[in-house]
């Protein structure tokens, strides 16, 4: 149970609320590179944290996030020709450079200078991996450039997909921390999945379905860790780590790609399930990656030309009841994305927390709303920078071991929750 | 079938403006939640809470390593101290109760997990054993770990003890 003021503080991200002050701290991912493909490509749509912004690349192969309407009437500059050094709005004429400064407007004689007087919201993008990054708190406070392993290892080794998910940003976060539910609803996934199965650890998950939880704070966030019997009076340990305020991380099978995501508010209502899988030491297979293009693991199949997932709540996430008898999925949705999308949709776009009725297993959800509501009121009162903005807390992993019983696993796996570049993820 | 179904298709059930049409009456009980000390330090930070408004929470203190040996020596028989400073045993405050939050700080309660941990196991209640240490590498907490782990169903070790009211709260306490 969550009071409505602490749920109303946590889950709005619009501008001049709290949350959305906290969110304004970090990198977040922005875009996926592929939609700027190419200098004076179409301009792209972006709505982050409540704000309607649009993306473009000049002639230069400078990149923009500018806000979404030319000064002058309001006009959407997603209607604007990208062409010779800048967006320029079709209505009338007026130009923008990436910076979102005017740098032309035909109506007014140019000595006049009127266009230096014009000029647009803006926010940096820049390219880590996969990913057009973005800060959106003031720029002379922007932190260190984003050290996320996924996103700094070869692009061989590593794929990133984004999807639209109709819910809050809080409840999609928090079904990345809640390992209790991975027993249920994506239970047959584990036999099927070609991102999951085979794995020695799949048996130890399907062996045991009361797992025991350890939930321990780390600099950056918090350790998850669910342990369940293994052989010899041993545990097997997964391990999800949670950096602030919004990257979790899933713990690997046998030598699948890692994978884990970014959840990001578009507004209130909405937000973007980042999903990344990448492999350490080696480059992602021809198999694996066509596994990811083709809505396995974590991904999703998209409605053609668009980032919504084809399962979506308009068509009941093609609910499939037969498949769900017999057993195939055990809610009758296919694919662990939209298996969580499609529950957490269902709450309602921002579920009323003071109607839940947590139990000892959700500690991790607890725990993660407490570090919540402490670093945004640290950084609201007293300007605290929040846990997670110092790269220093970005070198994470996830990690699945097997450990003697009498072995505290945030002791027993100090270096295999750390990126140790070269070094493999520690996985059963 | 897999056509959606119209009127209750999750495109309209989904909504913002269909969730303001969720029933609004108290969907559970008041749980019976045991709160137990393991340790002095652990007492000192519930007492700091216990005055608060909870839901029907008993918060009790580990005594029974004050009792005589004979009866400590039978975990059931152990006895708990209330807030009024009153004595009660184990076996009354298990009777009923959904859940048992341990709440340690220190190595000291390794007699008191066990008591506590096997008469909720025997009867089927949930545990979860929370840790409250400022520094996680500290011995004690350690000692703390290894004696709650076998007992505990969820274990939480938490740097600060504002954590102990607000995990109080969410759990309905």
């Amino acid at each position: 149970m969550l009071r409505k003021d602490v749920n109303d503080l946590l889950t709005q991200t619009g501008p001049g609320t709290a949350m959305g002050a906290m969110f304004r701290q970090y990198w977040m991912p922005a875009l996926l590179a592929e939609e700027l493909p190419e200098n004076d490509c179409p301009p792209v749509r972006v709505k982050l944290l409540s704000e309607r912004l649009v993306a473009f690349r000049d002639s230069q192969g400078r990149c923009g996030l500018i806000d979404e309407f030319c000064a002058h009437r309001g006009v959407s500059l997603w209607f604007g020709r990208n062409e010779e050094g800048g967006l320029r709005c079709p209505y009338h004429g007026w130009k923008y450079d990436h910076t979102g400064q005017c740098i032309e407007v035909p109506s007014e004689p140019e000595e006049s200078g009127f266009c230096a007087k014009i000029k647009l919201k803006n926010y940096p993008l820049i390219k880590i991996g996969d990913i057009l990054w973005t800060c959106m708190g003031d720029a002379d406070k922007q932190p260190p450039h984003p050290e996320w392993e996924f996103a700094t290892v070869p692009p061989e080794q590593t794929f990133t997909s984004k999807r639209w998910q109709e819910s809050n940003w809080l409840q999609a976060m928090e079904g990345g921390i809640d390992s209790s539910h991975v027993s249920w609803l994506h239970s047959g996934a584990l036999n099927s999945d070609p991102l999951f199965k085979g794995a020695r650890g799949n048996k130890y998950n399907q062996g045991d379905k009361k797992p025991f939880f350890e939930v321990v704070e780390g600099d950056g966030g918090l350790f998850i860790g669910a342990r369940r019997n293994a052989e010899e009076g041993k545990y097997y340990w997964r391990i999800t780590p949670w950096v602030m305020p919004s990257f979790t991380m899933v713990p690997p099978r046998g030598d699948h790609p890692v994978h884990g995501h970014f959840w990001v508010p578009i507004d209130d209502d909405n937000c973007w399930a980042w999903s990344f899988d990448y492999h350490p030491v080696r480059a992602l297979t021809r198999e694996e990656r066509k596994a990811m293009q083709d809505g396995f693991g974590i991904h999703v199949k998209y409605t053609p030309g668009t980032y919504r997932p084809l399962a979506n709540k308009d068509n009941d996430y093609l609910m499939d009841r037969a498949a769900q008898r017999r057993g195939e999925t055990y809610s009758g949705v296919e694919g662990i994305a939209m298996q969580d999308a499609s529950l957490q949709e269902s709450m309602g776009p921002i579920v009323d927390r003071t109607k839940e009725n947590l139990v000892s297993t959700d500690n991790g959800i607890i725990m993660a709303r407490h570090r919540l509501r402490k670093a945004v009121t640290a950084l609201k009162e007293k300007g605290v920078a929040p846990p997670g903005v110092d790269p220093a807390h970005q070198r994470v992993r996830s990690a699945s071991v097997v450990l003697p019983p009498d072995q505290a696993f945030i002791d027993a796996c100090k270096e295999d929750l750390m990126v140790r570049p070269g070094i493999k993820q520690s996985s059963v | 079938m897999n056509a959606p179904t119209l009127l209750n298709s999750c495109a309209k059930a989904a909504t913002a403006a269909e969730a303001r049409f969720r029933i609004d009456y108290p969907n559970s009980r008041a749980r019976a939640s045991r709160i137990i000390a393991l340790d002095d330090k652990a007492a000192e930070i519930m007492r700091r809470i216990e005055g608060e408004l909870w839901s029907g929470a008993h918060f009790l203190t580990f005594r029974s390593r004050h009792a005589a040996p004979g009866i400590a020596s039978l975990s059931i028989n152990a006895t708990l101290g209330a807030p009024n400073g009153a004595e009660t045993k184990l076996s009354t405050e298990l009777a009923g109760a959904d859940v048992v939050i341990m709440i340690a700080s220190s190595g000291e309660g390794m007699e008191a997990a066990a008591a506590v941990g096997n008469a909720c196991f025997v009867r089927g209640i949930m545990t979860a054993g929370l840790i409250v240490s400022h520094d996680r590498t500290d011995a004690h907490v350690e000692r703390a770990v290894q004696a709650l782990r076998p007992y505990a169903a969820v274990l939480v070790i938490a740097s600060d003890e504002e954590y102990v009211p607000a995990m109080l709260q969410a759990l309905r306490a």
